[in-house]
């Protein structure tokens, strides 16, 4: 069983329109890299030039922040992915 | 004590269950601070206002554009170029003489806001950039004033309310900035937005139901969905990771 990735609305023109992807890893990190192997337009929305997260955003696993463990957080077959943009408009 | 006319105002909520007499009583006695007068502050104030709260100051620095105008809902045609709180201090007034409102052209600093949110009761974020709500959000810690977050983006919306010393705050939250540029926003994620912050509002004086506190409601208009988050409070932040935690 495999992870489903939940792909925000701002990206989803990164991957063909789709609202989800399914992803292997045992991490955060790995699954997002998965991501970014099945589209490559979406590494440089999710990872800076260190290839850390970028800071404005937020993985959630089963609705739950990965903070602080962030791309290290372990993951397992049958979790969900959120990626969260912060959002600041009024 | 109500008046006649209040009772018969607000009849319609006065008969909601566990709502009653004294819970109109609360709500006329609550001192509501609205920071931003645009598409937020638009809705939180007038359902705040109509449910008859007892005062309200709306703090803004902008006047109003043409651009505003799809969703922020107290501005008019006729307004363009005015300051927005002298725009939604005139409607507001006409919508309840019965609640005090006060309208402060203010850019909300870290020098000015502890006198800007004295003696409030609450605090709705009705801002549009991070960096200020940061500093709203760390007086309102430090003043012991809850917090009611709500932000917007395109058809997306959220909302989340923070108790200080008991529940997660806004930088439990979110830890950087977004960068900043012109967000995309049609009118009604504004005001359904607004209206959820105005709700914990209301709740959280009167003292019913359950508030959306360490949970991150997020409302996707385009798929028409509600999904919520869980938001811990983390005991390293910057901003309340020093205020013990009440049961």
């Amino acid at each position: 069983m495999s992870i489903k990735v939940n792909i925000p609305y701002l990206l989803q023109y990164l991957t063909n329109g789709g609202k989800v992807a399914e992803v292997n890893g045992s991490t955060v990190g790995e699954c997002l890299k998965h991501l970014a192997e099945q589209f490559p337009l979406i590494e440089k929305a999710l990872f800076d030039e260190h290839g850390k997260l970028i800071s404005y955003l937020d993985i959630y696993v089963n609705e739950e922040s990965a903070y602080p463990e962030e791309l290290g957080k372990p993951v397992k077959p049958g979790d969900e992915l959120d990626i969260l943009f912060m959002i600041d408009g009024g | 004590m109500l008046t006649t006319d209040e009772l018969e105002r607000y009849e319609r909520q006065i008969i909601i269950e566990k709502f009653g007499e004294e819970g109109q009583e609360k709500l006329k006695r609550a001192k509501v601070f609205i920071a931003g007068a645009g598409g937020l502050g638009s809705a939180t104030s007038i359902y705040l206002m109509a449910a008859g709260v007892g005062m309200m100051r709306i703090v803004d620095h902008d006047r109003v554009e043409l651009s505003n105008l799809n969703r922020q809902i107290l501005h008019w045609d006729e307004d363009i170029g005015k300051l927005k709180v002298d725009s939604a201090l005139e409607k507001l007034k006409r919508l309840n003489k019965g609640v005090e409102i006060e309208a402060t052209e203010a850019t909300i600093t870290e020098a000015n806001v502890s006198q800007l949110v004295a003696d409030f009761d609450l605090i709705v974020d009705a801002m549009d950039n991070l960096p200020t709500r940061y500093v709203v959000n760390k007086a309102a810690l430090e003043r012991n004033i809850p917090l009611f977050h709500g932000a917007v983006y395109g058809f997306e919306g959220r909302a989340m309310t923070i108790i200080p010393g008991q529940t997660a705050c806004l930088r439990c939250l979110y830890r950087g900035v977004f960068p900043q540029e012109k967000f995309p926003v049609i009118g009604v994620t504004p005001a359904v937005i607004g209206c959820i912050q105005a709700t914990e509002v209301i709740k959280y004086i009167v003292g019913i139901g359950e508030l959306l506190t360490n949970r991150l409601l997020i409302f996707d208009g385009l798929d028409m969905k509600f999904k919520e988050f869980k938001v811990k409070k983390d005991p390293s932040c910057e901003h309340c990771g020093h205020l013990v935690t009440k049961e």
